[in-house]
């Protein structure tokens, strides 16, 4: 279920496109929708939105599913996005999140046990002079070598 | 729009501005491969197949979205073009499984077909295919979603032409998937169009699944007659059996489009309740028998049961043939009886509801507004709701008067609530208004009426149309008034310079109307012959579950041991067996030849598909023989064409008599029910047809009441409403219970 507040939120970002054309803030929709509910989607949550935009549901599936913003599985308390992208590969990217998924013992995609981590292959990140690098949260950590994941997680609480 | 010069493979041509290059190259007999564009759908350019070479364009240029220009030099076939056309069916051909062995299109396949001419026999692709699992879309149409090339061409048709979003591309780049959010069926009513429009094998006909293979098939050209439309189709026969119906092009019915129910309904014909032998009824036990035997027990049992020819009643299902219906009233009439009728679900007979349309389907597409009375249009008639949709694409407005909130696929404007009971009266407060507008005399009758705001809105949106049409739907088949209705909705229309289109002559009534298949002077009517001595029956194709308005009061009659019935039917269930005394098997859809008169007047006439299953024979024959064992004159006809002739020349005998108008006292206190049939439930092969029955639309099954009716009627809930459940629901009108149904008519 989508709370009062969220709606309230999401007819905020409704009244910045013209009449009738309130689907246009289907992504903002999509992204206050799932921060309320944790970090991910579901078939009702979008279903939801689709009704509260007046949109056909596969529309908003569509775009839910187009995104990598938007997880369909329920996601750890951080989602360290890695990008994979060819600037992070040729600088060891690939390397790096083995070494996070052996760390954790966790696969890409999936939420490490104590649901504190997951950990998510993502496109560029605009970040190339930086690579290998990851976002998590709004942070963006570049340069990273195993010791500076270590460190990384070892903070993240 | 400026005409402009061009050339196209070393061809001058002349072509509007705006034109896509694939559309002048179809006009010009130019073979372009593409296989997102498709003519009535809006262009993607997403599948890349069709690029031609452009000359001082350094790259190849999608035929489909690059529009003419004048001195534009084209070639689609040269060097550059082919090899652009190569290069995109390979990148196609990498993820398609090439399962063609196996694969129902196989054959009739547009990637088959252009991977012959511009595929290579080896593909450099040699890594793993991906594969999508099937989710499955409904009873109809059978998905394999690896064969999909994403063309999107079933998407559009979702948003463009069923006007309902159900398909969609959901994920990414390789990831990309053509699915429906819902798993539990595709709503839309014309959702078999979307294999045909589907290029290759991702899309196909569920009912026609592993059945036969394209190429074994014969087509026919025939035409669907369960609604008022006449959709053109082709039935494909194998065998002797109808494996497949597909649509067959024809702008001024159907467009490329038909319904659901044109598309799926044969299955019905190989129901195991087929009438396969002609049977008779001795001594309360069924015989099967020749047809000699039967036939002369028929004649024998009508002459031994009418003392006088009045004493025959003839009763025809409203999709019989032309043919049938010109011969049985003309055997009626040669026998006496004057008892003849198809008007078996209405209410009011009096004189009938004939009001003849003014508007043909092609025009209904440029009105600018439209008034809906009584009619659930989208399912009722799919192909001319689809023309009253382009029409509000174009920005016309809807206005409706139901029993009901309907679900229309385009957006209504006002939509007015109004019982059975209360609908005369609303119709007349509308004319009330519009006198008052026109500033024409309000006649006596309506002076005292009151005119509510709506009301107003509906006259005032009439007048300020210029090409408005008002639309007379199936459910005033029910109301006691409907002739009133109709004549009061002819007043509207005169007065507003509105177009009629009455849709509540439906399947073939047209045809029945021309030849005078009801009772032309003081004969008994599809009422008064249950209740007025009738002492042997002629039935064509009736069903006695369904069809008649009051099944109980048929019921009673048909079941009387004096009483001898004769029942031509293509089905032999319980209940045609208790109520008849000789059952003659009839040929059904596709099995005869015959003759439908469409909603613009045309009457298209068709030959047989296949031959009926067993000893099963074409009504016309029948009718024709048991004419000629009566010694009638007139029937020495040798071919179903040469009936036609003579009733197609016969003159229309429509009394179309305006009823004298005045203010009926309806008693409102009694709640109205109308019993609103599934449009797959309309006609004895759709309810036979399994797969339609298993599809969202087809399980329809509730009793809408709203809350305070419900309380009238003690009724709660989920309650059976003569065996229909129960649904409380504010978008039915006070005073009412709407039953939509695939159940017979009960009560």
């Amino acid at each position: 279920m989508i709370s009062d507040q969220a709606k309230k939120e999401i007819d905020f970002w409704v009244t910045k496109y013209p009449e009738g054309r309130q689907s246009s803030a289907v992504m903002q929709a999509l992204t206050i929708v799932q921060n309320e509910n944790g970090g991910s989607l579901t078939g009702e949550l979008i279903q939801e939105v689709a009704d509260h935009l007046q949109m056909p549901t596969i529309s908003v599936q569509e775009v839910a599913t187009f995104y990598e913003n938007y997880n369909h599985k329920p996601v750890g308390k951080h989602i360290i996005r890695f990008c994979h992208n060819i600037s992070c590969m040729l600088n060891g990217s690939d390397e790096l999140i083995s070494y996070l998924e052996e760390k954790l013992e966790v696969k890409t995609g999936e939420v490490s046990k104590d649901g504190l981590v997951s950990v998510k292959k993502v496109e560029c990140l605009g970040a190339c002079v930086g690579g290998p690098m990851c976002q998590i949260g709004d942070q963006y950590h570049e340069h990273l070598t195993p010791s500076k994941l270590d460190n990384i997680l070892d903070n993240l609480k | 729009m400026s005409e402009i010069e061009f050339e196209i493979d070393g061809k001058l041509v002349t072509a509007n501005q705006g034109d896509s290059i694939i559309s002048i190259a179809d006009r010009e007999g130019i073979d372009v491969p593409r296989f997102c564009y498709h003519k009535k759908l809006s262009v993607a350019a997403n599948c890349r197949m069709c690029l031609v070479d452009v000359e001082g364009v350094p790259k190849a240029q999608p035929a489909c979205s690059t529009p003419v220009a004048s001195g534009m030099k084209i070639h689609t076939r040269n060097d550059k073009a082919k090899s652009a056309q190569k290069a995109v069916m390979e990148f196609l051909l990498i993820n398609h499984p090439l399962d063609c062995p196996i694969c129902d299109q196989g054959g009739e396949c547009e990637l088959q077909d252009v991977a012959m001419e511009y595929g290579t026999d080896v593909s450099k692709f040699n890594l793993g295919k991906r594969i999508v699992a099937d989710k499955g879309i409904g009873a109809l149409i059978q998905t394999d979603m690896t064969r999909c090339i994403h063309c999107t061409r079933c998407v559009r048709f979702g948003a463009e032409v069923a006007g309902i979003v159900e398909m969609g591309g959901t994920g990414r780049g390789e990831g990309v998937k053509i699915e429906p959010f819902l798993t539990e069926g595709i709503q839309s009513e014309l959702s078999g169009n979307m294999i045909d429009v589907c290029p290759v094998g991702a899309l196909t006909s569920k009912p026609f699944r592993y059945e036969a293979r394209t190429w074994q098939m014969n087509a026919v050209e025939t035409i669907a007659r369960h609604d008022l439309v006449g959709s053109n189709i082709y039935t494909q026969t194998y065998r002797g059996r109808v494996k497949r119906v597909v649509a067959r092009d024809n702008e001024l019915v159907n467009e490329t489009w038909i319904s659901d129910r044109d598309r799926f309904s044969y299955e019905g014909l190989n129901h195991e309740s087929r009438a396969l032998h002609p049977k008779i009824k001795k001594n309360n036990k069924w015989q099967e028998t020749s047809w000699e035997v039967a036939l002369d027990f028929a004649i024998s049992g009508l002459k031994k049961n009418t003392q006088n020819a009045d004493q025959l009643g003839v009763l025809a299902s409203k999709n019989s043939t032309l043919e049938e219906y010109y011969l049985m009233q003309k055997l009626a009439r040669g026998f006496g009886s004057d008892n003849i009728d198809y008007r078996l679900d209405k209410a009011d007979l009096s004189i009938g509801n004939t009001m003849l349309s003014n508007i043909t389907l092609a025009e209904m597409e440029s009105t600018d507004h439209a008034l809906i009375v009584n009619s659930y249009l989208r399912l009722e008639q799919p192909m001319i709701n689809h023309r009253i949709r382009k029409a509000t694409l174009n920005g016309a407005s809807v206005n409706t008067i139901n029993n009901k909130k309907f679900d229309f696929n385009y957006q209504t404007d006002l939509e007015i609530l109004s019982s059975p009971q209360k609908t005369l009266l609303m119709l007349q407060s509308i004319l009330k208004s519009l006198h008052e507008r026109t500033k024409t005399t309000v006649p006596k009758y309506l002076s005292k009426l009151t005119v509510d705001d709506s009301q107003n809105k509906i006259a005032d949106d009439l007048i300020a149309a210029e090409r408005p049409v008002i639309i007379l739907g199936e459910h005033v088949n029910s109301n006691i008034s409907s002739s009133d209705i109709a004549s009061i909705i002819s007043e509207i229309a005169a007065l507003a310079n509105a177009k009629i289109a009455n849709l509540s002559l439906n399947g073939n009534s047209l045809s029945a109307e021309k030849v005078g298949f009801k009772p032309s002077n003081n004969g008994k009517n599809a009422i008064s012959m249950f209740t007025e001595n009738t002492k042997a029956f002629l039935l064509m194709d009736v069903d006695f579950n369904y069809d008649f308005i009051d099944s109980k009061l048929a019921a009673d009659t048909f079941n009387n041991d004096d009483v001898f019935v004769i029942s031509l039917n293509s089905f032999e269930d319980e209940i045609t067996l208790m109520n008849s005394d000789v059952i003659l098997p009839l040929a059904g859809f596709y099995e005869s030849s015959g003759t439908h008169i469409n909603f613009d007047g045309v009457a298209q006439s068709f030959s047989a598909s296949v031959k009926g299953p067993g000893d099963s024979k074409p009504g016309w024959k029948i009718i024709k023989v048991l004419a000629d064992i009566l010694e009638l004159n007139g029937f020495e006809y040798t071919d179903s064409t040469q009936v036609a002739d003579d009733a197609l020349s016969m003159s229309s005998a429509n009394n179309n008599d305006l009823v004298e108008n005045n203010i009926k006292e309806t008693d409102d206190s009694k709640v109205a029910v109308h019993w609103q049939y599934s449009p797959y439930a309309i006609d004895g092969i759709t309810r036979k047809a399994k797969a339609l029955q298993e599809t969202p639309i087809g399980k329809m099954n509730d009793a809408f009441i709203s809350l305070a009716t419900a309380k009238e009627l003690k009724l709660s809930e989920g309650d059976l409403y003569h065996g229909v459940p129960v649904s409380i629901n504010e978008t039915v009108a006070e005073g009412c219970v709407f039953v939509h149904t695939y159940q017979s008519r009960k009560g």
